[in-house]
């Protein structure tokens, strides 16, 4: 316990100064008021706080302001002293900067004296517990700058302690303290309150009285050369008193010291813990009461409080964690991923997901559906192909668009599938191309215009499908997705395919051709390809991703289902409406299902008869298609290889694209089917051609 | 198969005000705060903690939230001898505000919970979970109540992380089972928030438990 005796840092009287407690609670309340209700008005308003006296050790005494400090008539909590104050909110950083912190304080201080001359403060002791609050907030950035002022008036010299600080168990009996407990709370019953801030104290070895200070000359009848005070002490140092004290001292100085020459200061310090009150810990020291008998101008006060660093200055805090609602939306959406991943699915890797590059081609029915599922993924960079506008018939089934956005001729579906993603989640990084895409027997040849504006169509697709991480093929047209297959195809991007029929549907992953650099031919010392070599692949089992084949292989090769399948392709885009729902989720959750596994798109397929098998990844099989049958509620997942003469991923096809590009490409556009026909040996295409004319004919086009 | 056991909203405040009332005799700081309309309110704590070594390595770049201004004053303060200039620094302490609110849909209790420094700004959940016990973080990762979410507080507005109360009544079936299988009578607040508390670092004394059996001697 502390002792005076031979320790010269306690000949003169130290406070504790208060740290500001700001609840969150109270920036929220602050950002409300000056929304709604203050807006450009910097009059200075009234507010309150309140201090604590129970804490345990170590804690900081604080001055709390929560959300309910705007409410003059909220309850103090219990067992706590209010403060009152004044909030001085700016409209600017500037006229934060320049407010008169000085005059503030003088003025403060002068209230506080002007109550202690008067005597107000006697019939009122929180008129001692005054604070100003200097405030900015810049509700742009959720940074609120703010500046406390806790005004104590200064007596004119300093107080010599006659005897120092000690704890109240070396003073008092144990009866004494418990005698002081029980008067202390009979007066706060009396008053109706859970904590009095000052109060008086009268004691000898049998009892302890406790009163009010406006009764003190009846009370310090009798008391001859000491009085004792009391002080609900929210400061818990053994050494110091708390910042109230303060006012106090100048109050028992002004009104008391022509009687008497010392007073003895108990500070009050209440807790309970696990059940045992605890008052032991108060202290209690005599301090010379100065001779205060001087003139009627207001002392000089202190109070402001310094900064992190120590300094005099002011503090700022960055909220937009908690308040910016944007980033808000952004760590819930984040959260409710990580969910996933500590509870049902502890080795996914979210952040292999979350980080992919989507480019959305075609963004309709499907389009919208598979866009709206990456972003319930957490997708954070999706991008959306389109060339066409929206029309009346579209929003109803495509869920990125409004009403409003079919008006005067409709927006472009791309730009405004884009916009509209930005206002579903702030946080995703979306982007749209009014653009069309050159497709084959559709010539470009017309005119030099329509020739250059075909190369540089297609050159923005190639940088398109070069920047992205994963290309979705979602158009209407079947041969629309021909150059897109070939560009992926050549730059090794994961393609994820999704095609509707009436009630049936196919969403599939193009084959990944091996790396390039791996050399020519099938000798493949990959080690990602190699793990699927060795189990040997046939027709129908353990094909690994390089040899799967695309959406243009698999036209020929007929899925292994039923006949009722097999015109699946060659239907118009009518379809039942809950269809581009199912296969746009599918599509999503193929991708998700691709980027776990360890060899992402080399990773063998998974088939229907891989179902009660041990799955490859964490979410669970990785097929290559799945084709749906909404008739009978049914999916399977059928794996077919490569095909060697496909329109679009054989190497001949490749080969000519890599060597000739942009010629190879219009050749194509321009000729009759007959040019892929010759170069790949296919005898087929004239009749995936007819089916083509009849794709001609979407559901936005009115020909 | 066992009935399950939901507990309504009157109900609910009753446990509410027994456990308030046990809370006010040690010393706790449980308390009953009202809606505005005061048609239904909840029970919450407030609890300080001085941020240990740990935490603090963490905390590294959550702090960067709190700046002091490049503005030192340049106008003149009375010299002001009189204050303590060594105390506790107050940046180190940290805040922790645990709400108990009635969930009409499922019937049950929820705790809404966030942590934050003085001046307002909050911890993450990172952050938090450094300070959760070792012993509980296995439990975290396994319990049935591992069902973390940011909500919007229902009567405050304000975000608050959010033990979602879906699995609630699974685990606290088997608990009232059987404690009427012995006859004793339990305050369901009481034993839910000792399941659910350490989680997010909300200790509760052992006397709650036995304030409770107390009741039911009196009663008997």
């Amino acid at each position: 316990m502390a002792s005076a005796t031979g320790d010269p840092g306690l000949s003169k009287l130290q406070f504790a100064p208060f740290s500001s407690a700001l609840d969150v609670g109270f920036w929220h309340e602050l950002t409300q008021k000056k929304l709604n209700e203050y807006r450009l008005d910097e009059a200075p308003k009234d507010i309150k706080g309140y201090y604590y006296n129970g804490d345990s050790a170590g804690l900081p005494a604080r001055l709390t302001l929560e959300f309910s400090a705007f409410d003059m008539s909220a309850p103090t909590p219990a067992r706590c002293c209010p403060a009152v104050g004044t909030l001085y909110n700016t409209n600017t950083l500037e006229s934060f900067k320049t407010a008169d912190k000085k005059l503030l304080l003088e003025q403060a201080a002068n209230e506080i004296w002007e109550s202690i001359k008067s005597g107000a403060a006697l019939e009122n002791p929180v008129l001692l517990n005054k604070f100003l609050l200097l405030t900015f907030a810049d509700l742009k950035k959720y940074h609120f700058y703010y500046w406390f002022c806790y005004p104590a008036l200064c007596l004119p010299e300093s107080l010599p302690l006659i005897q120092g600080p000690v704890g109240l168990d070396q003073r008092f009996s144990l009866k004494q303290i418990e005698a002081l407990e029980c008067a202390y709370d009979n007066l706060c019953q009396t008053e109706g309150v859970t904590a009095l801030p000052y109060f008086l104290i009268k004691y000898d070895e049998n009892m302890v009285l406790v009163s009010l200070l406006k009764h003190y000359s009846d009370f310090f009848q009798g008391q001859r050369t000491k009085i004792t005070i009391g002080v609900y002490d929210p400061c818990n140092l053994a050494q110091y008193p708390g910042w109230p004290l303060r006012n106090f001292l100048v109050l028992a100085a002004h009104r008391w010291s022509s009687s008497f020459q010392s007073v003895e200061v108990l500070c009050f310090r209440d807790r309970t813990m696990q059940g045992a009150r605890d008052v032991a810990h108060s202290i209690i020291f005599e301090v010379k009461l100065p001779e205060m008998a001087f003139s009627p101008d207001c002392p000089k006060a202190v109070g402001w409080e310094k900064n992190q660093k120590g300094g005099m200055g002011p503090r700022m805090v960055n909220l937009s964690e908690c308040m910016d609602p944007k980033r808000l939306a952004e760590s819930s959406v984040d959260l409710n991923l990580k969910l996933m991943c500590w509870r049902l699915v502890p080795t996914l890797d979210l952040e292999k997901v979350v980080s992919v590059k989507c480019l959305l081609l075609g963004a309709g029915t499907l389009g919208c559906n598979v866009a709206r599922t990456l972003m319930g993924w957490g997708v954070r960079h999706i991008t959306f192909v389109d060339n066409a506008k929206i029309s009346y018939s579209n929003p109803v089934r495509q869920p990125l668009y409004e009403f409003e956005d079919c008006l005067g001729g409709g927006k472009p579906k791309a730009l405004a599938a884009a916009d509209r993603l930005q206002k579903i989640f702030p946080g995703v990084n979306a982007k749209g191309f009014n653009m069309s895409i050159p497709m084959p027997g559709h010539p470009v040849n017309f005119s030099s215009v329509t020739l250059e504006q075909a190369r540089r169509d297609v050159e923005q697709l190639e940088q398109l499908i070069e920047s992205h991480d994963v290309i979705f093929l979602l158009m209407d047209t079947r041969e629309s997705r021909w150059l897109p297959a070939v560009i992926a195809a050549s730059k090794r991007k994961l393609v994820i395919n999704a095609a509707l029929g009436f009630d049936t549907f196919v969403v599939m992953r193009h084959g990944l051709k091996k790396p390039k650099q791996q050399g020519a031919g099938d000798l493949c010392p990959n080690h990602l390809v190699a793990s699927a070599d060795l189990l040997g692949s046939s027709l129908f089992a353990n094909i690994p991703g390089y040899k799967l084949g695309c959406y243009f292989c698999n036209d020929v090769v007929a899925p292994g289902d039923s006949t009722r399948d097999r015109t699946l392709d060659q239907q118009c885009t009518v379809s039942r409406p809950g269809l581009a729902m199912i296969a746009g989720a599918l599509a999503v959750e193929l991708m998700v299902s691709v980027l776990q596994h360890p060899e992402g798109g080399y990773a063998i397929a998974s088939s229907s008869d891989d179902r009660m098998n041990e799955p490859p990844t964490s979410l669970g099989l990785v097929p290559h298609q799945i084709r749906g049958f909404l008739s009978r509620f049914d999916n399977v997942l059928p794996v077919s290889l490569a095909f060697d003469k496909c329109t679009a991923c054989s190497s001949k096809v490749l080969d000519q694209y890599e060597r000739e590009g942009f010629n190879f490409l219009a050749k194509v556009f321009n000729s009759s089917h007959s040019f892929l026909e010759d170069l790949t040996g296919l005898t087929l295409l004239h009749q995936e051609t007819q089916a083509a004319e009849i794709w001609d004919m979407s559901d936005d086009e009115t020909i | 198969m066992e009935e399950d056991e939901f507990i309504g909203e009157k109900t609910f405040q009753r446990h509410c005000a027994e456990f308030i009332k046990h809370s006010q005799q040690i010393g706790d700081s449980w308390e009953w705060r009202p809606s505005k309309d005061c048609s239904d309110g909840y029970m919450c704590k407030i609890h300080f903690q001085i941020k240990n070594g740990s935490v603090m390595s963490h905390l590294g770049a959550s702090t960067h939230g709190q700046t002091c201004l490049p503005m030192e004053e340049a106008f003149e303060l009375p010299l002001d001898d009189c204050e303590v200039i060594e105390t506790a620094a107050a940046s180190e302490v940290i805040k922790y505000e645990y709400h108990v609110l009635y969930s009409c849909s499922y019937q049950v209790p929820v705790l809404y919970f966030r942590a934050s420094f003085l001046d307002g700004r909050p911890l993450t959940l990172k952050d938090i979970w450094e300070g959760v016990h070792e012993c509980y973080k296995t439990r975290l990762l396994q319990g049935p109540w591992d069902t973390i979410t940011q909500q919007e507080h229902p009567i405050l507005g304000q975000p608050f992380f959010v033990l979602h109360p879906c699995k609630t009544n699974e685990f606290m079936t088997p608990v009232l089972k059987n404690s009427q299988k012995i006859n004793k009578n339990v305050n369901y607040i009481t034993s839910w928030l000792s399941i659910v508390g350490p989680v997010v670092g909300l200790n509760l004394p052992l006397s709650y438990a036995k304030a409770t059996s107390q009741d039911e001697r009196n009663v008997d």
